[in-house]
């Protein structure tokens, strides 16, 4: 029997959550439910879908999933399961064809998930009846592209995508603003990583600005102690990455934490320390930004170059982050185990070297030898361990800045420092795990 | 066969090359697995590069992300970081083993004063309770200097380089 609705509500308080959120699985189970069984989860993005018959595979919730431009030139978001006897049909990352055929006994369906044919066709009964929809793929029943990036909802019902983005649509905007083209193209390469902790402590941390001088200081001191010159290898790209960590109290009191109804956040003002900034003398950037000049004029270019929010959290399963053109999708596998996906978009039409530095950024960031990410992948796991275990209760706290956060008048709140994004996250969380059921 | 991109064939080296060859990476194996990090680091030539792609057959490490492209100044971050006590993926300590064989000598240029040498590495890590096994295809090129060979690059195809990985930081 679930949970019921009372029983969820009393996991969630204002200030803290209880431990089995993260740990047991029956909650998991329904978070796959009525969270990623419902709402909209980014799935691909148009680039890597450019012609009929283009697909890549890709997951929801814990279902694996395949996106498609059938001949018509639809995108369809197919369950990858054949719907004879199970098994997966698309088993690449990506690619193209006409068919989806089954290995296992030649079942045939076309790019909008279709059975179009199978073998030994007079041995079924005369019932039969290869349109019948329970011998279609499984699709997902609402699919909608924001500028490009494509989302699907297990639910036949909700919310419009564009309702669902809200404010975070600016996000996308601005990475699409960014190309001289207006196009953006997705990297081929992902970097897939797994952890051993729960899904819901990827968003937790991504925008807490406490954890990183803390979590990353070692990563901080080998590169405040790094004698070296920045040489044209990565143009000092690396050593200020791993620098960028290192806020001070003011630093942090200067970053505004975003928090938004959805459980959606991002960072503000992180570049005022002129961390990751643009250098003084860059012909690089200057090369890229006189393209800009041509398309936006040098005010409005100044306007989307300068519009400094990170890590923009789209809950539940992506973040982005437009100043440095990186995607990572977030999908749970388990209640201690998470997938990462990280890739990195080509600004198209802007200088190679843009994009050499999109991929840097990515090497830095999300590699699985990563200076920086390996330390929240152990610390996720050492929370995970703690966690882990039955027989007591635990609370998890979640109150820092309770006090002190400000609301925006189109709801949300914003204040520095604080742990308000983990509390929209688990605002939204409560309500998508008890409204309707 | 991968994609991978290995000559056919072998180049006609002398034994001599071939000993001082295997030797020196005996050497960097006994160094990498004892944590002598600084050590190892002085094998490198001031111009080295050090690459594990994250794409079978990879050819550009520009446009396309590794696991690691790094210079010697980068990799000198690397291990500080690595002998830092705050690292958390160094508490505790992981240890590793490593094998390698199947030393080749694929090409000698006497103009450079170069080789370029192909092994196979296996690298047997444990961390917090857990073994790992990391396979690669080393290709290392040599210069012989006057303080003997050092590596000019050193890359490593992971046979699993494009798969899921979880985070690791062990020197390979």
């Amino acid at each position: 029997m679930a949970l019921s609705v009372e029983a969820i509500k009393g996991l969630v308080k204002q200030n803290a959550v209880h431990k089995s959120v993260y740990t047991d699985q029956e909650i998991f189970d329904l978070e796959m439910e009525r969270i990623f069984g419902k709402i909209w989860l980014y799935v691909a993005h148009e680039s890597q879908l450019r012609n009929p018959g283009d697909f890549v595979r890709t997951r929801m919730g814990t279902q694996d999933y395949v996106v498609t431009r059938d001949e018509q030139g639809q995108i369809n978001v197919l369950q990858n399961r054949c719907t004879h006897r199970g098994a997966t049909l698309c088993n690449s990352d990506r690619g193209h064809s006409s068919r989806l055929v089954c290995g296992y006994h030649q079942w045939m369906f076309d790019m909008s998930g279709k059975l179009r044919g199978l073998p030994h066709r007079e041995s079924y009964p005369a019932s039969f009846d290869l349109d019948a929809e329970q011998n279609s793929l499984k699709r997902a029943p609402r699919v909608a592209s924001y500028k490009g990036f494509i989302f699907a909802s297990l639910s036949e019902t909700g919310p419009s995508l564009e309702e669902f983005l809200g404010p975070m649509r600016v996000a996308i905007d601005n990475l699409i603003n960014r190309s001289p083209t207006g196009e953006l193209e997705l990297c081929d390469t992902a970097f897939k990583l797994e952890y051993k902790a729960n899904w819901k402590m990827h968003h937790e941390n991504a925008n807490d600005t406490i954890h990183p001088g803390v979590v990353h200081s070692s990563s901080v001191m080998a590169a405040r102690q790094h004698r070296g010159e920045p040489s044209s290898f990565d143009f000092g790209q690396t050593q200020e990455m791993l620098q960028g960590n290192n806020f001070s109290k003011k630093e942090w009191e200067a970053i505004e934490l975003v928090a938004l109804p959805g459980g959606h956040s991002y960072m503000d003002g992180i570049y005022r320390s002129k961390l990751l900034a643009r250098k003084e003398s860059d012909p690089i950037r200057d090369k890229y930004e006189a393209m800009l000049h041509e398309v936006h004029g040098k005010e409005r270019t100044d306007e989307i170059l300068n519009l400094d929010r990170f890590n923009n959290l789209i809950y539940p399963n992506i973040s982005i982050n437009a100043q440095y053109h990186q995607l990572r999708m977030v999908h749970p596998v388990a209640p201690d185990r998470t997938l990462v996906v990280s890739q990195c978009f080509r600004l198209v039409g802007a200088p190679d070297e843009i994009y050499h530095r999109a991929v840097r950024f990515l090497t830095t960031l999300s590699s699985p030898a990563s200076m920086i990410y390996g330390d929240d992948a152990a610390i996720f796991e050492r929370c995970n361990q703690g966690l882990t275990g039955s027989g007591d209760e635990a609370w998890i706290d979640m109150s820092r800045g309770m006090d002190i956060d400000r609301r925006l008048p189109d709801g949300g709140t914003i204040s520095a420092a604080t742990e308000a994004p983990i509390r929209s996250q688990f605002d939204a969380w409560l309500g998508y795990m008890t409204q309707g059921v | 066969m991968n994609d991978v991109i290995i000559s056919s064939t072998v180049a006609d080296a002398t034994d001599a090359q071939l000993s001082a060859v295997t030797k020196f990476l005996y050497r960097e194996a006994q160094l990498l697995d004892t944590g002598r990090y600084a050590e190892w680091l002085d094998l490198l030539a001031d111009d080295a590069v050090y690459w594990i792609p994250a794409k079978p057959g990879q050819t550009d490490p520009k446009a396309v992300p590794s696991i690691i492209y790094e210079n010697k100044d980068l990799l000198s971050m690397r291990i500080s970081r690595l002998s830092d006590p705050r690292t958390y993926q160094t508490v505790p300590p992981p240890r590793t083993r490593r094998i390698v064989g199947n030393i080749l000598i694929e090409k000698v240029d006497a103009q450079s004063d170069s080789l370029t040498v192909n092994s196979v590495a296996f690298v047997h890590e444990y961390r917090d309770e857990r073994c790992r096994l990391f396979s690669a295809l080393c290709t290392h090129v040599l210069r012989e200097t006057d303080t003997g060979l050092k590596i000019s690059s050193k890359r490593l195809d992971l046979i699993d380089c494009d798969s899921t990985h979880t985070a690791f930081m062990s020197l390979l």
